[in-house]
């Protein structure tokens, strides 16, 4: 009996740390629960680029990640997905036109110069701008809407100003061949600068445009969709004939992370990569909180005809089997909370489903046991033969479904993976809670004296238990 | 078990019933084929297209009468969009004052002047309610071969695993009642959407994966009891095999479909629209799943297991040996 009654405890101790778990860490809602708009952005081959590299994708990613920041949406996501998709993710956003217009178009990558006489002010707008970027960063941590939007709405104008400070340029992105982080061939130097490669014209041009701002104090602006990402300055070396060969590198108190970070941005910058918005999906907050509604009477109405089905059917085991399951959905619940599974409603539907289908092991483990009650034997023999012959059934039963879970996973997307998710974790909760929960429950119920009664477990076979 | 079914004896009936739903549920799909192109009415999760749902805010708009669906037609046929189809559409909040719309793939400023007709004329809208779903028709595309190819590889998943656990003609056989679930489920859904217009979406695929995942499961547990009777007395002709593995399992077939049916039930009364339809598939590919074990799955292995005893009388014995899980009793 210690070794049941140590069992005991650690499903006690789990259920207790399961209440917790819900108590303390709220659920993480999908878009189609909370309220908002998905898109999804296609980007697409071009002949120069026929393929679609990782770094590309991650450079075209950033570039969004830009546009999306821009907008002025607390906790929006920006991710890859597959080989050549990002999925947006806008909370809270009803009405998405403005975000595909934004997402819609090419990054735009140009070089500029920055016109005479603007050196002061330009500096003064620079410090002005540190300001406003920390308070949009303060907004964003609160997730205080109306900030943010006064955040953004200071940023654009900023940008404007920044933009006035600098000539129209001729020298775009589609000359840029690359961009990337190095510390300048010193192995393991910490002095990181960001290495561009132009083409031959882009050289050129380079050339021409470093030549005029070399010795003065003016920036060369880099303008990624009209915001500036950086100004370095050129040195006097390069007065006479401007940086040539169509290599430059910007330095600066860069540590790998902003060096990265910048190439990346470059690289976004020089993609002539189109992206298309070849999917949106918007629910309205409203929607969402019915479905949520929704959800938890299917969920209450699901779980509460299982319980009356097995009591009334399965009697004393039935009702073992309802604690189990009550104890399945806690734990269940808790693990999707740990893991960090977003709930949508797909997968609320997984859920409510595993609810049936975690009652199955327990379905058959005492249909078993009835047999062998029926064939004569005692009552601890039925219940332990019926525990030890119908594990091969649960585990071949619950391999199929984690089957067909994992070929969901692996090639399904955004909902339909969530929906895999929930019903595997269910199916392994359960494989814990109706083998081992219901058999702990069980053998401590048989040694209570008035639960002995066969007929609590078969109906029809009336004899006393003699064990 | 006072029921008790003489499947072996009834085969051939059984196979009868679901010869003639397979042929109804090809003859199904070949009329969609020729209307949809797809052998049943594809939603725009596969073939791209818009859908708006907009719902007027009573709190600005005049909400007396319901929404007319001939004046959103109309402001339709204005944008070019006239072979669209449109559903008024009610909440419990109020009666008839949302509208459904489809339409082809429309983009952002499509899409934005239309709702600012139907704003104009029959909103204004609360945002708050609305839903709007738009994709693309290459992203459609990917969404159904991502789809099929999972469906395949779960089918795969399976034989290679029931395979191993039994043997190569038990997973096959299995393999022919799953696929039978499947495709009359498919066959059926082809018929509501030629006779009430039910469009299926990627929901779609992952009921039908569900279904392989879990119709199996109850083939599985017969065809366990069918190798545990064999290795118990391997002089029993196969088909009283079939005959009492079945009967013996038919309290937990028809419970554990029960079960996961009753919370199916409920999703398909409380949940929204959108789980509606999943439920259903999902409730029609069960109980074809449990039909399939019982009557399809057995009487097959039945009648293959006698079909080669009778070509090879001797040998069968050794080859049913591997049941190594069924132990004697312990304690």
């Amino acid at each position: 009996m210690g070794k049941q009654r140590g069992l005991l405890a650690l499903i006690l101790a789990l259920v207790i740390g399961a209440v917790i778990v819900l108590a303390k860490v709220p659920p993480r809602l999908g878009l189609d629960l909370q309220g908002g708009s998905q898109l999804t952005v296609l980007v697409k081959p071009t002949e120069e680029i026929p393929e679609i590299s990782e770094r590309d994708l991650e450079a075209v990613t950033r570039v969004l990640e830009n546009r999306v920041n821009g907008l002025g949406v607390a906790e929006s996501v920006v991710q890859t997905t597959g080989e050549d998709q990002i999925l947006v993710q806008l909370p809270g956003v009803s009405d998405p036109a403005q975000a595909e217009k934004v997402l819609g178009g090419t990054a735009q990558l140009e070089f500029r110069s920055q016109k005479q006489g603007t050196e002061a002010a330009f500096q003064a707008e620079r410090l002005a701008r540190q300001e406003i970027e920390l308070q949009a960063l303060i907004a964003e941590e609160t997730g205080d809407a109306e900030a943010i939007a006064q955040a953004q709405e200071s940023l654009k104008s900023s940008n404007e100003v920044i933009a006035n400070f600098f000539d129209e340029g001729s020298l775009t992105g589609e000359y840029l061949k690359d961009a990337y982080a190095t510390t300048g061939g010193a192995p393991g130097g910490s002095n990181w600068e960001v290495g561009l490669r132009f083409d031959g014209k882009g050289g050129e041009l380079f050339a021409d445009l470093t030549k005029g701002l070399a010795g003065t104090n003016r920036g060369l602006g880099i303008f990624l969709d009209d915001a500036l990402i950086s100004a370095p300055v050129v040195d006097v070396q390069f007065a006479t004939t401007g940086i040539t060969g169509g290599n430059a590198v910007i330095n600066g108190n860069f540590d790998s992370r902003e060096a990265a970070n910048l190439a990346i941005q470059l690289r976004g910058g020089s993609l002539p990569l189109p992206v298309e918005v070849v999917e949106t999906r918007t629910v309205g907050a409203t929607l969402g909180r019915d479905s949520i509604q929704r959800s938890l009477y299917a969920g209450a109405a699901g779980l509460a005809l299982v319980l009356v089905f097995m009591a009334i059917y399965y009697r004393l085991p039935g009702f073992i089997a309802d604690i189990s399951l009550i104890v399945y959905t806690l734990l269940t619940l808790a693990s999707f909370a740990l893991l960090g599974v977003t709930l949508t409603l797909p997968g609320i539907a997984g859920f409510i489903l595993s609810i049936g289908m975690a009652v199955d092991a327990n379905v058959l483990i005492f249909e078993r046991t009835r047999e062998e009650l029926r064939a004569g034997k005692s009552l601890y023999r039925s219940v332990e033969s019926g525990f030890y012959r119908a594990f091969g059934s649960i585990l071949d039963s619950n391999v199929t479904t984690l089957i067909a879970c994992a070929a969901l996973f692996w090639k399904g997307t955004g909902f339909v993976k969530g929906f895999a998710l929930t019903l595997a974790v269910g199916v392994l909760v359960s494989m814990f809670t109706a083998i081992t929960c219901s058999r702990t429950l069980m053998f401590t119920a048989i040694t209570i004296p008035d639960f002995k009664k066969k007929s609590l477990f078969a109906p029809g076979v009336e004899t006393i238990a003699k064990s | 078990m006072a029921l008790s079914l003489q499947i072996s004896k009834q085969r051939k009936t059984w196979w009868l019933v679901s010869g003639v739903l397979t042929l109804v549920s090809i003859a199904a799909m070949a009329i969609s084929l020729s209307q949809f192109n797809y052998p049943i009415r594809p939603g725009l999760d596969f073939i791209g297209g818009t859908r708006l749902q907009l719902e007027r805010d009573c709190a600005q708009a005049d909400c007396s009468a319901p929404i007319n669906p001939s004046d959103v037609r109309a402001i339709l046929s204005e944008q070019g969009l006239g072979d669209s189809s449109v559903q008024v559409t009610s909440t419990e909040r109020q009666k008839n004052q949302g509208v459904s719309i489809r339409t082809a793939n429309l983009d952002v400023e499509a899409r934005t002047a239309l709702e600012g007709k139907l704003s104009e004329a029959i909103g204004p809208f609360d945002l708050e309610s609305t839903q709007n779903d738009t994709v693309g028709p290459v992203l459609g595309e990917r969404i159904l071969s991502s789809g099929l190819i999972a469906l395949l590889i779960a089918f795969a998943g399976i034989v290679v695993y029931l395979s191993i656990r039994f043997k190569l003609d038990y997973a096959v056989l299995a393999l022919v009642a799953l696929f039978h679930d499947v495709f009359i489920t498919v066959g059926v859904f082809a018929i509501l959407g030629l006779v009430l217009g039910l469009e299926v979406n990627s929901l779609f695929i992952v009921a039908l994966l569900t279904i392989v995942g879990f119709s199996v499961n109850d083939t599985v547990v017969i065809y366990d009891r069918i190798r545990e009777m064999i290795k118990l007395s391997p002089d029993q002709p196969i088909d009283n095999i079939v005959d009492t593995a079945v009967n013996q399992t038919l309290g937990r077939s028809v419970n554990t479909t029960l079960t996961t049916t009753l919370p199916l039930i409920a999703i398909f009364l409380f949940g929204g629209i959108t789980l509606k339809n999943f439920s259903l598939a999902l409730i029609i590919g069960f109980l074809l799943g449990a039909y399939s074990s019982i009557f399809i799955a057995s009487s097959l292995l039945g009648w293959w297991r006698s079909r080669s005893e009778s070509l090879a009388p001797a040998g069968m014995a050794q080859e049913l040996e591997d049941s190594s899980e069924v132990e004697d009793e312990a304690i």
